[in-house]
């Protein structure tokens, strides 16, 4: 816990905004730049600074060890899911399109939506992994 | 010197190198950091003023922040000055030149960069940047493959029409940070006693 | 006319920010050259982006919501640029940097907790 005042003021004042500007530039990925890289860096280096400012504890109790794990795996699992529901459906793999029969071209930015959150989530999750390991945090 | 624009792309070049130059022969390890740090956002601003935006995002955010903060992590667990050795490894040298020669003939065959007559440049890319590749069926009137949901190009590129990259990019940083979690994780039962019977001996 | 004011209110904050980085070069401690990359760059960033929007809002292309972004980019910059100019002197203090006081009789020795470089 770092025990200035003023670091601990500011840092919590700006721990929300890093999350909703991570937010923006997850869901804006296809209007702008942006996309699942970006935000999932700027997530993790959102709780990277909360926990530099707040002290590991602290940081462990607002996001634990098995959350930040299963999102890893989560990321993964909804990018290809979105792939094998093309291929349940009878077209061929990563094909967007059959989620919403009526209208194809909703539905691909739809497919790419969910992806493009998939890539974010596995991002932020690894990003903030290997800073807590690195760190000496346990298992 | 005519151009303004070519000569801040080659200032801001001119500048990485020094900053890697300046990285490389430093053996403070805390100031080789900075200058990484340096070296990354003086890169992204080179991506910026080619109008390259995402990769000035990533660059930006990955380099200059999250790569940095690993490696500061990095060093409070080690030393802060580079032990000193020979200044001269032939074989490094020698391995890194073959490599390079290697790269440079295999490379030469490749179309010039920008090439307007290249084969890319000519059928792939007019149809990437229209959107008008045909992924979807004729089943709607529109031209567009998204129907103008998505004027990003490069996210267009990254998640529909070169979908499998990205799946297996997501793969490979996954694939990572399991690495890192096994890696770094407490010691078993035999080897912890191990250390610490050889802590307490000493 | 308003142009004018735009223009200048840039040139202003580009002189601020020059002379930031040229106090980091010429003084003498490591302190000391807190100052000028803190507050005078948090001054020439506050002059550089309002000049830049006033530049934007008369332009013919002007938008609400460029400036709302310089806007917040400058409420940022100027929030987190004294925030970490107070953690490096926190963490120099801490570990023991001394200020350098006017009692050598030369000139400051610039690397106050150096070792031996040529290894």
């Amino acid at each position: 816990m770092s025990e200035s005042v003023v670091l601990r003021t500011i840092g919590g004042m700006l721990f929300p905004y890093i999350l909703v500007y991570g937010l923006y530039v997850q869901m804006h990925g296809e209007i702008g730049p942006g996309g699942g890289f970006q935000a999932g860096v700027l997530v993790a280096a959102a709780f990277i600074l909360h926990s530099l400012l707040f002290g590991k504890e602290l940081t462990d109790r607002l996001l634990p060890t098995w959350l930040v794990d299963l999102s890893m795996s989560l990321g993964v699992l909804l990018y290809i899911g979105v792939g094998i529901v093309g291929l349940v459906k009878g077209s061929y793999f990563l094909d967007y399109s059959v989620l919403d029969p009526t209208h194809p071209a909703h539905a691909e930015a739809l497919g790419m939506t969910l992806v493009e959150a998939g890539v974010g989530l596995t991002v932020a999750s690894v990003i903030l992994t290997m800073v807590r390991k690195v760190n000496g945090e346990p298992a | 010197m005519s151009d303004p624009v070519l000569l801040i792309n080659v200032l801001l070049l001119l500048l990485a190198i020094g900053a890697a130059l300046a990285a490389m022969w430093t053996r403070d390890l805390l100031g080789a950091v900075m200058l990484m740090g340096i070296y990354s956002l003086l890169l992204a601003i080179e991506w910026a003023n080619l109008f390259a935006m995402d990769v000035s995002y990533t660059e930006a955010a990955v380099g200059a922040g999250a790569s940095t903060i690993l490696l500061l992590t990095a060093l409070t667990r080690t030393g802060t000055r580079e032990k000193a050795g020979p200044n001269f490894h032939p074989t490094a040298l020698l391995t890194v030149l073959v490599t390079g020669a290697v790269l440079i003939y295999g490379t030469s065959d490749l179309p010039r960069f920008g090439d307007p007559l290249a084969p890319a440049t000519v059928h792939v890319a007019p149809e990437y940047i229209t959107q008008t590749v045909g992924k979807v069926g004729a089943t709607e009137a529109t031209e567009n493959d998204f129907g103008d949901h998505v004027p990003n190009a490069v996210t267009a590129v990254l998640a529909s029409y070169r979908g499998y990259d990205t799946m297996f990019e997501t793969a490979v940083i996954f694939t990572a940070g399991v690495c890192v979690i096994i890696i770094l994780r407490p010691l078993a039962g035999s080897a912890r006693r191990r250390t610490a019977g050889s802590k307490e001996d000493a | 006319m308003l142009e004018y004011v735009a223009d200048a209110l840039m040139i202003l904050g580009g002189f601020f920010a020059f002379s930031g980085s040229l106090g980091i070069l010429r003084l003498p401690d490591f302190y000391s050259r807190l100052h000028p990359s803190g507050t005078s760059d948090t001054l020439g960033q506050l002059l550089i982006l309002g000049g830049l929007s006033l530049k934007v809002i008369f332009d013919s292309s002007g938008d609400g919501l460029s400036v709302g972004k310089l806007v917040a980019i400058s409420l940022l910059l100027f929030v987190t640029t004294p925030a970490s100019t107070h953690a490096i002197s926190r963490v120099a203090q801490l570990s023991g940097l001394k200020p350098w006081t006017g009692a050598d009789s030369k000139e400051a020795d610039f690397s106050q907790k150096e070792e031996d470089t040529n290894e």
